[in-house]
């Protein structure tokens, strides 16, 4: 595998969120069909990485680079980087009132075919991919004919979240704390639908606050993300030594940054 | 982002083309004496012709009403022109093969195909342009129903003991200042009769188009719904994009006798004006129904169209367990001003009335919900309910709330509610992560937003509706 | 014109006093007035006819007239007696950091600052607001300093015998920091006619606690309001207590003049017979990050007419405001009426704003419930009712009001003509 070219690299990267230094000089290099975790204490960036990746406004890179297949990510508008295969599974999905999931979800699909130059799917088409998707991550179709994320519960959310991913089948997935709020039914529902999504053209983000997640979904890296930067880089195992030891340990590892200030 | 969806909003009026049809039209100017001609142009019979001279006395007597949140420079009404219509229509055509091409090319262009062949199916349709109706569609199958569907025109000198039994019953000639003009200079428009315990086999529609510049559109629909009938009406609008405003003072009247109902969808786009507040027409409109016991009328109105928008079709509902519906999209954006809701007076016992209101401001523009509810002494039991949502788009337009509920009645409910929102940042950021750009993602937020509007629209219409929304949002985002 | 404002314009055309440039602005404006009708917006629902037919005159002779008294409750008092100032009836000694003078009395200073600030916080005077700038003589000042917490409230009464007329005005101002109770209450024995404006100027931070009692009844004429002014970080909390008379109207005006101000308006009416009472209440958001809340409830009885007019308005630079208007109302007779018409004017689109009316008969179950559990349906009623009032009384913030006022309002229930 390390042979083969990467999707994503992330090189040096500074971003800030309204004039505060949030990323401050992230570098990570991700091949096709590899996971990688990104762990962290809270504050670290983990969620800004998600944002600042998708192109998210008032999210703003200082200095670095990011490619993905060899573009610039940078350069490119939100919609643009999502339909070169980059999809971000929310941590709280907003509501939208009216719209069905099925209409917002055609129109995506559509968008990012006809970015490709092919025709639009056809509705009965579509429907039967979307009732599959529902039964996979275990939605009644009725959720389909529901506006977006209106009334749903924190686990619909994000099992809604999945679903989109599902059908959209993108080339990387940067999940942001999928994990959170879940329980142990819901959370291994959300694994199993992940790893059936796993294949040689697929990467993924996994980023997540505890290490729960990972014993379903097992990660090939593990980075350790503190004061904006990655401080400490592994296997899954680095993954349960975090979690023996907290992150506090990390504190008596401070970041270069703050060394020098 | 508010930089985006003003681009998108800067959108082409795909309506504003001018038809080449020869016309003749009246010399702008208001008195008696044109009163007389245009009487005398449709040969219409005396009482028609006192009853207009003598609202036009009235109208004289009458203030331009200064009440709406809308603003536009006093209305010269001697410079406008009341009268004009097609010269070809001159000896009546009798069948579509007489109809001026340039004519059926018009509505063709606008969607509205006249031609047999091409017809929408199950649409029966009156074209009205400037101040005549060109054709109605679909008569004979109507009349095999007994449904009457022809130009008011006509139906002065076919049924005048109907016209004249209805016209004016529901709004009175000196109702407002508006409604009295209309009454005085009215030149066409559409008239309906659905016969006792009749559902009418197909929609209804009248289109209106305005063409020649410097006139006014003064039209007058009565529609009457005999005890038991159905119907469902539809009417739409465009006009030339000239610099002039131009003047449409409608008047709408709907009678749904015991056990009736009647459906009147409207969907407005006329012509708005440009993004500078130039040109566009000012749409000062009457319309109400009367409802009898048991009988049902529901407003649907989608308004996208018109530089001033003033306009509150409203129920009366008179007979015990009536029911009036009234469900409104209002879009504005450039400098487009809308003042517009409705009335729902309660009479009758057990009368119910549901009000849902939709505006979207976007531009600067003004957007205005303005409605009242009454519950009269007699109202027992009787139910309203009423929502308005606005919603904003950009930080220089204004969306506003002007309800206004008296209750004369312990037993009655009223209950009102309104709220403001945006399209927020996050809906906007959530739908260009799945890869929508941000045009279509605004357009989408905003037809969810107004679902429960279009939802009662006929079907062929909601779709149009939709799409009309998303040409108007059109480059609005970022 | 009715006679009544050509007599009014008369009489202050008369008055020569440090207002005079705020008077002869008052004079011009209503000169050019027109007398309301049911056309004028702010007086559709409201006929002025008491007003027209009013005998009540301005008095001169002294007279002995106290508050009535309020168990716990220990004010400043200030009174006005037939619409004169009484100083025999503030206390000697005013606590540290607050002044209470008549605006003729100030030093020439403070008097420059009284009148600069005079009639300057509602945009838009109505017709009384304008009789009362040019008839309003004895204009009191109360000043609170930076930064002090006065525990005392202030209680301004307006005091009025049988048949006459008066018109106060208190210009209140607190400064930063400075923290205020202030109630307002007007007492009138039959056949009145008062005109009773407060301003508040509400500095950065400072806090004010304000009550309004608005209890005469019968043949009076009572039009007056409050006018709040605030500023970056100031709250407010009113409380609005009203029963309806011949003619009684309050207009409470709130400008968010400054960021973050927060302000509550909890109000409150209860009418039977033919009383009327009209409350206007408008919340300028001028400025951005306030927040609003106002829960109006209303009960009408009998013959009584009810009208409220709740307004918000958002202006351009008032991003990230919050407003809320509740107005609920019950119709205890079919010949009681109510008009309510709840507001909003925004200019902003990055604001939550929301506003809801109704008008309905009482909860049928919960009258049902009671009854299945013994209740007489006319207790029922009145205690039902009484629970739709008392959630907002148990929102004062000062318990002595609040104790004292509730049994006034048990009292009204139970004379309430209920069907």
């Amino acid at each position: 595998m390390s042979n083969t070219k990467s999707l994503l690299t992330i090189k040096d990267l500074h971003a800030s969120v309204e004039e505060k230094q949030i990323i401050k000089g992230l570098s990570l290099d991700i091949k096709p069909g590899e996971v990688h975790a990104i762990m962290g204490p809270n504050g670290a960036g983990k969620s800004t990485l998600g944002y600042v990746l998708s192109g998210r406004d008032g999210y703003h890179v200082e200095s670095g680079s990011v490619t993905l297949n060899g573009d610039d990510l940078l350069a490119m508008e939100t919609e643009e980087r999502a339909r070169a295969g980059l999809f971000l599974a929310f941590q709280y999905p907003v509501e939208i009132p009216g719209v069905s999931n099925l209409e917002f979800l055609k129109a995506a699909v559509d968008a990012q075919r006809q970015a490709r130059g092919e025709d639009s799917i056809t509705s009965a088409d579509f429907l039967k991919e979307a009732k599959a998707a529902c039964k996979q991550v275990n939605l009644p179709v009725s959720f389909l004919k529901r506006g977006v994320n209106e009334g749903f519960s924190g686990g619909e959310k994000k099992r809604n979240e999945l679903m989109q991913m599902l059908l959209l089948k993108p080339k990387l997935c940067i999940l942001d704390e999928t994990d959170s709020g879940l329980d142990i039914d819901a959370l291994q529902v959300v694994a199993e639908g992940v790893n059936s999504q796993r294949s040689d053209d697929r990467s993924f983000i996994v980023v997540t606050h505890y290490q729960r997640l990972l014993d379903y979904i097992k990660p090939d890296f593990v980075h350790v993300l503190s004061g904006g930067k990655i401080v400490k880089s592994g296997d899954a195992s680095l993954a349960l030594e975090l979690e023996a030891q907290g992150y506090a340990w990390l504190q008596n590892e401070p970041a270069e940054d703050e060394l020098e200030g | 982002m508010t930089e985006q969806i003003d681009k998108a909003l800067a959108r082409e009026y795909e309506a504003g083309f001018v038809s080449n049809v020869e016309s003749e039209t009246f010399m702008p100017g208001l008195d008696e004496d044109v009163i007389r001609r245009i009487s005398a142009m449709k040969n219409e019979p005396e009482w028609m012709l006192e009853w207009r001279l003598s609202a036009f006395r009235e109208w004289l007597e009458m203030d331009e009403p200064d009440w709406a949140l809308v603003d536009y420079p006093k209305i010269d009404f001697q410079s406008i022109s009341y009268y004009s219509a097609p010269k070809s229509m001159k000896d009546k055509p009798k069948s579509l093969d007489e109809v001026d091409p340039e004519l059926l090319r018009t509505y063709e262009k606008l969607g509205i195909p006249l031609i047999e062949q091409q017809m929408l199916a199950g649409v029966a349709v009156d074209a009205v342009f400037d101040s005549v109706s060109v054709v109605t569609t679909f008569r004979e199958k109507l009349e095999e129903a007994g449904v009457i569907f022809c130009s008011i025109s006509e139906a002065l000198h076919k049924y005048p003991d109907l016209v004249r039994k209805y016209i004016g019953s529901v709004v009175p000639k000196k109702d407002n200042y508006y409604a009295a003009l209309n009454c005085a200079v009215f030149t066409d428009g559409s008239f309906v009769y659905i016969p006792k315990g009749t559902r009418c086999p197909m929609e209804l529609s009248t289109y209106f188009r305005i063409n020649e510049q410097n006139t006014g559109q003064f039209e007058r629909t009565l529609i009457v719904a005999d005890e038991g009938s159905h119907v469902s009406y539809l009417e739409g609008c465009t006009a030339p994009q000239r610099d002039e405003n131009q003047l449409h003072a409608a008047v709408v009247e709907l009678v749904a006798l015991d056990n009736a109902e009647i459906k009147y969808s409207t969907v407005q786009n006329w012509y708005p004006g440009d993004e500078n507040g130039k040109g566009g027409i000012y749409n000062f409109v009457t319309k109400r129904g009367i409802c009898h016991t048991n009988a049902k009328i529901s407003w649907t109105q989608v308004e996208t169209g018109s530089s001033v928008t003033w306009k509150y079709p409203s129920c009366i509902l008179k007979g015990d367990n009536s029911v009036g519906e009234f469900y409104s999209v209002a879009l504005t954006r450039g400098r487009q001003q809308a003042d517009t809701g409705t009335k729902m007076i309660h009479l009758g016992k057990n009368t119910k009335s549901t009000i849902i209101s939709k505006g979207i401001s976007a531009g600067r523009s003004n957007n205005s919900y303005r409605g009242l509810v009454r519950m009269n002494p007699g109202a027992q039991g009787a139910r309203n309910y009423t929502q308005c949502d606005s919603l904003l788009i950009g930080d220089q337009c204004g969306a506003h709330t002007f309800p206004y509920v008296e209750s004369r009645n312990p037993s009655a409910i009223v209950e009102h509610e309104a709220t403001t929102s945006k399209v927020s940042d996050e809906q906007l950021f959530l739908c260009r992560q799945r890869g929508l750009d941000p045009e279509k993602a605004v357009s989408m937020i905003v037809n969810g937003f107004c679902k429960e509007v279009f939802k009662e629209l006929p079907m062929e219409f909601a779709v149009e509706a939709g799409k009309l929304l998303e040409i108007s949002l059109e480059g609005s985002v970022g | 014109m009715s006679e009544w404002l050509e007599s009014a314009i008369a009489r202050a055309q008369g008055i020569n006093d440090w207002l005079a440039p705020k008077r002869a602005n008052a004079l011009d404006l209503l000169a050019n007035s027109q007398w309301p009708t049911r056309k004028t917006e702010a007086w559709r629902y409201t006929p002025l006819r008491p007003v027209e037919r009013t005998q009540a005159k301005v008095l001169t002779d002294e007279v002995n007239l106290k508050p009535i008294a309020i168990a716990d409750l220990s004010a400043i008092e200030l009174v006005f007696v037939n619409g004169k100032f009484d100083p025999s009836q503030l206390a000697d000694m005013l606590p540290d950091g607050v002044s209470i003078a008549l605006g003729r009395d100030l030093d020439s200073t403070k008097q420059t600052d009284a009148l600069n600030a005079f009639s300057t916080i509602k945009p838009q005077r109505h017709l009384f607001g304008l009789v009362n700038d040019a008839l309003a003589q004895d204009v009191v000042i109360v000043t609170v300093a930076e930064g002090v917490d006065i525990a005392q409230p202030i209680r301004i009464s307006s005091l009025l015998s049988l048949g006459a007329e008066s018109h106060t005005r208190v210009q209140v101002s607190l400064g930063a920091g400075a923290r205020l109770t202030v109630i307002e209450d007007v007492q009138a024995q039959g056949d009145s006619l008062n005109t009773a404006f407060v301003e508040y100027n509400v500095a950065a931070k400072a806090h004010l606690e304000h009550y309004r009692f608005a209890l005469q009844t019968g043949t009076n004429v009572a039009i007056g309001g409050s006018h709040f002014n605030l500023h970056d970080h100031a709250k407010m909390h009113s409380s609005i207590v009203a029963f309806g008379s011949d003619l009684s109207r309050l207009d409470t005006d709130i400008i968010h003049a400054g960021e973050y101000a927060d302000a509550k308006l909890n109000a409150m009416y209860l009418l039977d017979n033919k009383e009327l009472f009209d409350l206007h209440a408008t919340v300028e958001h001028a400025m951005a990050n306030g927040t609003t809340q106002e829960n109006v409830r209303g009960i009408v009885a009998d013959r009584a007419r009810a009208v409220f007019n709740g307004r918000i308005h958002i202006h351009r630079d008032a991003q990230k405001t919050s407003a809320e208007l509740n107005n609920r109302n019950l119709l205890m007779s079919d010949k009681a009426e109510i008009n309510t018409k709840p507001e909003l004017e925004i200019y902003a689109d990055d604001v939550k704003c929301a506003h809801g009316a109704t008008v309905a008969e009482i909860d049928k179950q919960a009258l049902y419930y009671l009854e299945t559990r013994g209740i007489s349906r006319s207790k029922a009623q009145v205690m039902l009712n009484f629970g739709f009032i008392n959630e907002l009384i148990d929102l004062m913030p000062n318990a002595a009001l609040a104790e004292w006022v509730r049994p006034i309002i048990r009292e009204r229930f139970a004379q309430m003509d209920v069907e």
